[in-house]
């Protein structure tokens, strides 16, 4: 593969009869194309459903238009190309599959169809990024509206900014680690040349762009105004720009299973000769074990919202209570993928921090078994709980205890994480770079998101909180406190690998502290709101919760000029940082074994495995006396 | 280990047996960093017990308006000081890393020569075990309170044995009313209610979920259409208290809101009399 090396240097060789269109296919013909799909659907139904050129919206002419932008969108992006290939019979040869792997297209193939995992990691970064910013300018929207007694906005488009805020930032908190450094460092991370199914990588992805768009539009026509939890029937009173959730879901939901199946390929099956399971990274266990609960329950969440669709454009009740629909059946249906769906946030980061941390300590993981025992706990466990947010729906008051007890049991391995935290941490010097700063931010906010989580998992003590600002200020500790925070770490951490160059450490720095004491401001204050009593989803809040809210709103603006300065960091380190070299941190895993900027197959010879990668410190000097009181051999 | 030399008894012949556990935890103790943090430790804890009073203290904005409330607080109360000794450890333990062990800054990769501390079977024992026990506690204080409550929400803190008073809730886009089908059916959008008398809410909703809290004392419970809910609570203080909808339910929830009038005997008969209801 190698000995085409000088030609293709000079210039690229276009196997001869490659798909002549996918040469040209990218973002914009994307675009294109599903604006034209979007348009033409949409003149369709319009004829086919009321007769007329161009009906105003209803749900069933924006649901087969939204369709139309899909399927345009992907047609136009390439996504078809290879299967009708295969249906013809042509399927890709060695030297087309590397051209999709975006092989000499320099800049173009970060807007293409390109298969090879490090660029889609890129595009994963770059697009979470965008829906995390659009996340974080609703956010200061909302707060502005709270922080004042007047009426910024119509009720309705404060709703919806709630609901929109919402969707962005869980769905961007689930890619934003399994996203850019799930697609980008896992394969390296297990000595693999690539994803296990690298075409289905890139279909993962464009999904996500595909779906973000009705999810934008939606704003534009009547907004998701239901929270993002979208209780029926109350969403059914939505206008049809709501569909435009409905199909980002359903979307979404597809391109989560994609990537899941791809990335628990690539990680049972794909990982370098010697790397055995105790000899496997945690953070590998960690993705695995997110996308394994992604896996089995995302579709719930699909379920529920087709169902949803249903009730909308086909006159069927299943969640409309006047016609024998039930509003409990939603409810279930909707948090048995809820749940889970916060450890499928925030495992990939915990993991994360955990492998960080180690190479900032330079000692080994205090118990890696611990660890592994802790994630796998917390999977075995994720599926049992859900119905914790339903303790005051009256649905089965006898079910809080089973769930009550079963909310609570889920401690006991979140807490085994933290013992091997702090067991890496103890007795180590540290080398205090920003990453393993940011690991400690962590841990605090994870105290916090701990304790206030025991209070809801308990059903007396829910009849205070539930749907007060005290659950929102609780799991923004865990999402953004935990989640996002391990996110930035990581971010920072394996961005030298990514870009090839070194993180503006100082600038970045200011940003982090600044957005962290900003976020303790906006959530403490927020616990005090909700538990003076102050309802969530609230649009004005009444004279007793004004100062709290105040106060929120200034930490709230914190957060936002302290992420716009990391923002800048990250931006301004991408283009003009110091080169980096291939393994700056002095780390073991084997993504820093290889070159940067990484070569199109990662290792130019794959890999093997003698050792688990945390070979770091000297014996223990105190085991060592131990030892030889004992007169035993010292370990070493 | 011992420094009286005259009345130690004779060195034993070496062995290769492991020091005596209580000399384990001795030389463990006298290490210089496990005093610090101890006293961090202490510290760390000692911060949630202002914050446990200010939490339970401030829960609705004021002392409870009936005895559930009181053990909702109480449940805060206790759970906040039950965990502090393991989140002021967890707390003291990344302030002593942070600040404590030692740091080093820099580009180079540094040789920090920390001890390759790889598993300790005592201490993730120990840990397993406390955490265990405390997640059994709050398991079990759990379930006794919320048995508790539920009785309390059946009417079983009333002094006088009371039968309850049924009360009708409905909940609709954005307004709360509520019925008293006992006294003839009356009907009020301000909830008034007698002291010291059990209440049921028989709750329902024309239109969306709502979510019926009368936040100070304690009661809260989903308004679904389709079905009814119930609730219960024997008020036991006077005085007016904010009732507010706590299930998003379109654009005014916001302002879905009314008050619950807690009345004494002759002001409640009083009020039934305005209301046109002869006893
Ligand atoms: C700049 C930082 C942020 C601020 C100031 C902020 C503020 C808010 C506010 C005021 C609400 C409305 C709460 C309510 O009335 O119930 C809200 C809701 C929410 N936020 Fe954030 N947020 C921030 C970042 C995040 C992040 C990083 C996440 C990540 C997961 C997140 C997830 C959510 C979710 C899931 C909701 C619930 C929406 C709903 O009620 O349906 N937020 N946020
Ligand atoms: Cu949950
Ligand atoms: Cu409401």
């Amino acid at each position: 593969m190698t000995t085409t090396a000088t030609e293709t240097a000079a210039m690229p060789v276009y196997p001869k009869n490659f798909l002549r269109s996918l040469r040209r296919q990218n973002v914009f013909t994307a675009f294109a194309g599903g604006i034209v799909g979007f348009l033409v659907m949409r003149v369709a139904a319009s004829l086919f459903f009321r007769g007329e050129f161009w009906h105003g919206d209803s749900n069933r002419i924006i649901t087969v238009a939204f369709i139309g932008w899909g399927v345009g969108f992907m047609a136009g992006i390439g996504a078809f190309n290879g299967v009708f290939r295969w249906f013809a019979g042509k399927d890709l040869d060695h030297a087309e599959a590397e051209y999709m792997a975006g092989k000499d297209l320099g800049v173009k193939r970060y807007f293409r169809y390109t298969t090879d995992h490090k660029v889609v990691g890129i595009q994963y970064l770059v697009v979470t990024m965008v829906i995390l910013a659009i996340g974080g300018t609703l956010a200061m929207l909302i707060r502005t509206q709270l922080g004042i007694s007047m009426e910024l906005f119509n009720p309705n488009t404060y709703n919806s900014f709630v609901g929109t805020h919402g969707v962005a930032m869980v769905v961007g908190m689930i890619l934003v680690v399994t996203g850019p450094i799930g697609n980008f460092i896992v394969p390296m991370m297990v000595g693999a040349r690539d994803m296990a199914f690298p075409r289905l990588n890139a279909l993962s992805l464009w999904l996500v762009v595909a779906a973000l768009i009705p999810l934008v539009m939606s704003l534009f026509m009547g907004g998701i105004r239901d929270g993002w939890t979208v209780y029926q029937p109350l969403a059914i009173q939505a206008p049809p720009g709501a569909v435009g959730y409905i199909f980002f879901i359903v979307i979404f939901s597809i391109s989560t299973a994609v990537s899941s199946v791809n990335l628990l390929v690539t990680i049972v099956r794909m990982r370098a000769r010697g790397m055995t399971w105790s000899r496997t990274p945690i953070f590998v266990y960690s993705v695995a074990a997110s996308v394994g609960l992604a896996l089995p329950f995302f579709p719930f969440y699909m379920y529920s919202q087709l169902l949803a669709l249903s009730d909308r454009t086909l006159s069927t009740s299943f969640f409309i209570p006047e016609r024998g629909g039930s509003v409990w059946l939603y409810e279930h249906i909707f948090w048995i993928l809820g749940h889970p769906e916060v450890y499928v946030i925030i495992l990939p980061g915990i993991g994360a921090c955990l492998e960080i941390m180690v190479v900032f300590l330079r000692k080994p993981l205090f118990s890696f078994r611990t660890a592994v025992v802790g994630i796998a706990g917390i999977v075995a466990l994720a599926g049992l709980v859900w119905a914790h947010h339903m303790f005051m729906t009256g649905w089965a008051p006898l079910a809080g205890y089973p769930f009550m007890i079963s909310t609570e049991m889920i401690s006991i391995p979140l807490s085994l994480i933290v013992l091997v935290m702090i067991g890496t941490m103890w007795r180590g010097k540290v080398w205090t770079r920003l990453p393993m700063m940011i690991i400690y931010a962590v841990v605090f906010n994870k105290i916090i998101g701990g304790l206030t989580g025991i209070f809801l998992s308990d059903v007396p003590a829910d009849m205070h909180f539930h749907g007060s600002m005290f659950v929102t200020a609780h799991f923004h500790y865990m999402l953004m406190g935990t989640g996002l925070f391990g996110a930035m770490a990581a971010i920072v951490f394996w961005f030298p690998k990514m870009t090839g160059r070194m993180f503006d450490e100082r600038l970045g720095s200011i940003g982090f502290w600044t957005a962290f004491v900003g976020f303790q401001i906006t959530f403490m204050a927020m616990f005090a709101a909700g538990n003076l009593g102050m309802p969530r989803r609230v649009f004005q809040s009444s004279e007793l919760f004004l100062l709290s809210n105040q106060i929120s709103t200034v930490g709230a603006y914190m957060i936002g000029v302290g992420m716009l300065i990391f923002l800048a960091a990250l931006i301004s380190s991408w283009k003009s940082g110091v080169i980096a070299s291939s393994n700056p941190w002095g780390s073991q895993t084997l993504e820093w074994q290889t070159p940067t900027p990484v070569p199109l197959e990662n290792f130019p010879v794959l890999p093997v495995v003698t050792s688990d990668p945390y070979q770091y410190g000297v014996p223990d000097p105190y085991q060592v006396e131990r030892d030889l009181e004992t007169q035993k051999e010292p370990v070493a | 280990m011992s420094q009286d030399l005259d009345t130690s008894p004779p060195p034993e012949p070496p062995t290769n047996r492991p020091l005596p556990p209580g000399d384990r935890l001795g030389t463990f103790l006298a290490r210089p960093y496990v005093k610090h943090i101890a006293a961090i430790w202490v510290v760390c804890t000692l911060i949630w017990v202002p914050i446990a009073y200010w939490l339970a203290g401030n829960m609705g904005a004021g002392p409870a308006a009936s005895k559930l409330m009181g053990a909702l607080k109480e449940t805060v109360f206790v759970f906040t000081l039950v965990s502090a000794p393991l989140m002021g450890f967890v707390l003291a333990v990344i302030l002593y890393s942070w600040l404590g062990w030692g740091r080093v800054s820099g580009d180079e990769v540094p040789d920090l020569k920390n001890p390759a501390i790889k598993g300790n079977p005592i201490a993730v024992t120990i840990w397993t075990i406390v955490v265990s026990f405390l997640a059994f506690f709050l398991v079990t204080w759990g379930i006794v309170e919320y048995t508790v409550v539920n009785n309390y929400a059946a009417g079983s803190d009333n002094p006088e044995k009371l039968q309850p008073l049924e009360v009708h809730v409905t909940g609709q886009q954005w307004l709360w009313s509520f019925s008293y089908p006992e006294q003839g059916g009356i009907s009020s959008e301000t909830l008034f209610l007698p002291h010291n008398r059990p209440v049921v809410f028989k709750a329902t909703s024309k239109d969306v979920i709502h979510n019926f809290w009368i936040v100070p004392m304690g009661v809260k419970i989903d308004v679904n259409p389709g079905a009814v809910t119930l609730a219960g609570v024997t008020p036991d203080t006077l005085g007016s208290f904010p009732i507010r909808c706590a299930e998003l339910c379109g654009m005014h929830h916001a302002f879905m809101q009314t008050q619950a009038v807690v009345l004494d005997k002759a002001d409640w008969n009083s009020w039934l009399a305005s209301m046109g209801v002869t006893s």
